[in-house]
């Protein structure tokens, strides 16, 4: 037998670099996929988003089959044809849903925010159930060893369970975020198996707490102390009055209301908010996905995280430049593209209707192909070496676990993820 | 050709990862555990399943099988053996780009389709549905609508209640009004009764809303010079009333709204290509549904006995002062056009004035009740 090489028409690959046994390497190379996604835009643009099942499948395979943990690759086996399918599926249902909104939206006024309230919960309660049964649908189409995941567990727990912990984590102003965080996982990680393997969430919400908590001061606490600061500056009782006295007389009183100071220290503390986000996100995310690889078990099987900081502070950098490249091309094509639409309408004259036709799409497609130029760069850039750190950083004990697996129940809905897509809550 | 050759598989029962022989036997593939010898798997060459690998790997699972077990061929003379040897494997990926052809062909065609829909299918449907719904419903639908409009126009800024009529020395103009819209819908003969009201907004306008209700804007009076233009509009919009186009716009939206809205779903930037859509379909809608009502409103107007042209009159007055902008997305058909459109119909006639000069006054007064 020679050593490894390509059957395709692509340049040999290198042997593979000596590896521990017990480690996950990333194959996958970024201008593969680099390309994969520039073709998948063009495609979605050309099909108006009808190829976004086919992409999808296309981004998953190629993240899935470069996986490699112990020794063997992960194995995506979902196809395009069963996510158009679900999506359809989920369109029969959503339909008379959305048709009652609209027509509940007509009726009078109690039976309007009744609706509107109604449906705020329903849709929100839909969206995390969407999100547990695409999570179920993925896992169902992961091969590994020959072997098959699978998940448990209802959906409609988790969706009662995650709102109520969404909730909770609102009225904390995200001091709840870790409890909520360990809960849900555990809910996840519990429910799911790896053939007769059952997975196990060792990740304590207290301990990401007291590592985390740092941040929220730096980050929330001052924007919370400007809104109480600004709620001492500002008279409520003295601007209620200058609001029932009208506009004129009003100002004054508003004036005296403290309402100027009272602003200034919000917008002050909102603004630091945005800029300690903008800042510290990565950080903070970085901070998460070692806590959560850390706490997953398999049986005997453990991971550890090693993922660093200052690696998701790269490629964020990375995102920003070509961002800001792509933002100036944008603005020199835009600018140069209005001009010469301008000039030629104005020479055009009194027949100027089908010059708005064209005015409107070059507008929207511009803005669509803009859009879509994004979302191309921060799946590249973003979600590619995230997949790539996250598992790379990862440090398997026990992985003999894995030699001794028999497959479980086949389980899984064929009709993909309908409901996440029709709601837009997709993941990977 | 080769015949046999080495590789790994899991027989999808258990993760262990077996070491085999593969023999190349004329239909089938036959998978022989290295050591023992014994049998593991006979695939047939046409059952294969040429799965997704990387680069330098030929991984194989068996078309229709329960459980996913894998053969994974590293061996290179041997991948192309099997590759000849089966016609579903397919190492050139020819037949998957065949298929991704066909995917984007099938899906380019049917955004044409829905287009196609959202062009002239959506407002046939509407048209054809617009005239079954029953009066009840239209009425039901004309309350509700009525109620959220005078929310949005009713911004409480003006000085006084939102309709005119009701303050003193208002009166005498409501009476006015009340004997012009009579005549118009005495002469119109509709199955809904209407329902028009002069309220307070500044500009040079009027509404028609499904269940017959009619408003005409505070602006639109200040505007007007004698009692036949006020008319005119009304006509026009009593023309929207008896062509069931507020109930028929209702239809179209929802038909666009599902159309662009819920079919073409969730990808980057879909949803300035749905807003955009519709904003251009609709307003091309409304284009013909205007010029209907004013064909309707220079009929209306003969039967009733007013001055035909004074539709036309008004309107050439009012687009004066309106800024020309992107023609294609206001509702109204170039003023020009229409003004053309309504002399062209209006027939040789010796028009009676709908009010008397004093009727007149007072509507004028309608909402200053001085």
């Amino acid at each position: 037998m020679t050593a490894v090489t390509s059957f395709d028409a692509a340049p040999p690959v290198d042997p593979p670099p000596a590896r521990p046994a017990n480690g996950v390497i990333f194959n996958g190379v970024e201008d593969v996929f680099w390309r994969l996604l520039t073709r998948g835009a063009v495609l979605l643009l050309v099909t108006l988003g009808v190829y976004r099942f086919w992409l999808q499948t296309d981004v998953r395979r190629f993240l899935w089959n470069n996986t490699e943990i112990a020794g063997e690759h992960l194995e995506y086996i979902g196809t395009a044809r069963e996510l158009l399918l679900g999506f359809l599926v989920a369109i029969v249902f959503l339909a008379p849903l959305y048709a009652i909104f609209g027509l509940a939206s007509l009726a009078t006024e109690w039976v309007q925010q009744l609706a509107g309230l109604f449906s705020l919960v329903a849709l929100a309660v839909l969206g995390q159930f969407a999100v547990y049964r695409a999570r179920r649908y993925r896992l169902s189409r992961t091969v590994y060893r020959g072997i098959r995941f699978h998940q448990t567990g209802s959906a409609w727990r988790y969706a009662v369970c995650a709102i109520f912990w969404w909730g909770m984590i609102g009225m904390t102003l995200g001091l709840a975020y870790p409890w909520a965080q360990a809960s849900l996982e555990r809910f996840k990680i519990r429910n799911t198996w790896y053939g007769d393997l059952r997975g196990e969430f060792a990740g304590s919400g207290t301990r990401l707490f007291f590592r985390g908590v740092l941040l929220w001061f730096v980050a929330v606490a001052p924007f919370v102390l400007s809104l109480i600061v600004a709620g001492a500056m500002f008279d409520g009782n003295l601007a209620g009055e200058a609001v029932k006295q009208g506009t004129r007389s009003g100002a004054n009183a508003l004036d005296a209301a403290g309402t100027g100071p009272a602003a200034a220290a919000a917008i002050l503390g909102a603004l630091w908010l945005v800029i300690a986000i903008a800042v510290l996100y990565p950080a903070f995310q970085a901070m998460v996905l070692r806590w959560w690889i850390s706490g997953l078990r398999f049986g005997e099987l453990s991971a550890t995280s090693h993922l660093r900081t200052g690696t998701v502070y790269g490629l964020y950098w990375r995102f920003v430049w070509m961002s800001l490249l792509l933002a100036a091309v944008v603005g020199v094509v835009g600018f140069v593209a209005v001009k010469t639409v301008f000039s030629t309408t104005a020479s055009a004259g009194g027949q100027r209707l089908p010059f708005e036709v064209v005015e409107i799409s070059l507008a929207i497609g511009f803005y669509v192909v803009t859009a879509l130029a994004y979302s191309t760069i921060y799946q590249a850039t973003v979600k590619l070496p995230f997949w790539r750190h996250g598992f790379e950083s990862v440090e398997l004990k026990n992985v003999e676990v894995l030699d001794r697996v028999t497959a479980g129940p086949a389980t899984g809905s064929p009709v993909g993820e309908g409901f996440a897509d029709a709601l837009h809550v997709g993941g990977i | 050709m080769l015949a046999a050759g080495k590789a790994f598989f899991f027989d999808g029962v258990t993760s262990a990862k077996r070491l085999v022989r593969i023999e190349l036997a004329p239909d089938v593939l036959v998978i022989r555990d290295d050591e023992h010898r014994d049998v593991l798997a006979r695939w047939r060459y046409d059952r294969l399943d040429h799965l997704v690998a990387p680069s330098g790997l030929l991984r194989l699972g068996e078309i229709g099988a329960a459980v996913p077990a894998r053969l994974e061929v590293r061996d290179p003379a041997l991948a192309t053996a099997i590759d000849e040897a089966s016609v579903p494997v397919d190492r050139s990926g020819a037949r998957e780009r065949r298929s991704r052809m066909k995917v984007v062909g099938w899906s380019v065609g049917a955004v044409a389709v829905l287009v196609l829909a959202a062009v002239f299918g959506v407002p046939a449907l509407a048209d054809k549905i617009a005239p079954l719904v029953p009066l009840r419903a239209e009425l039901w639908l004309g309350k509700a609508v009525d109620g959220q409009v005078r929310k949005m126009l009713d911004t409480g800024g003006a000085s006084g209640p939102f309709e005119c009529g009701a303050g003193a020395g208002e009166g005498a103009g409501r009476a006015a009004l009340v004997k012009l819209v009579g005549k118009l819908e005495k002469a119109a003969a509709l199955s809904i009764p209407l329902d028009a009201k002069v309220v307070r907004r500044g500009e040079a306008n009027a509404v028609a809303l499904p269940g017959g209700h009619i408003y005409v804007y505070e602006g639109l009076i200040a505007k007007s010079e004698n009692a036949d233009e006020v008319a005119g509009i009304i006509a026009h919009e009593i023309g929207h009333v008896a062509h069931r186009d507020g109930t028929r716009a209702l239809l179209q939206s929802a038909g666009l709204s599902f159309l662009f809205g819920m079919l073409l779903g969730d990808f980057v930037g879909g949803s300035a290509v749905v807003i955009g859509a519709r904003a251009v379909l609709r307003s091309s809608y409304t284009r013909e549904v205007e010029s209907a009502a004013d064909r309707y409103a220079v009929d209306l107007m003969s039967r009733a006995g007013g001055d035909q042209r004074a539709l036309a009159v008004v309107l050439n007055r009012i687009a004066g002062a309106i800024h020309p902008g992107m023609d294609i997305l206001r509702d109204h058909p170039d003023t020009q056009a229409r003004v053309k459109l309504i002399n062209d119909l209006a027939t040789a006639s010796a028009p009676q004035p709908l009010l008397e000069p004093s009727e007149w006054a007072a509507l004028k007064r309608i909402c200053t009740g001085r």
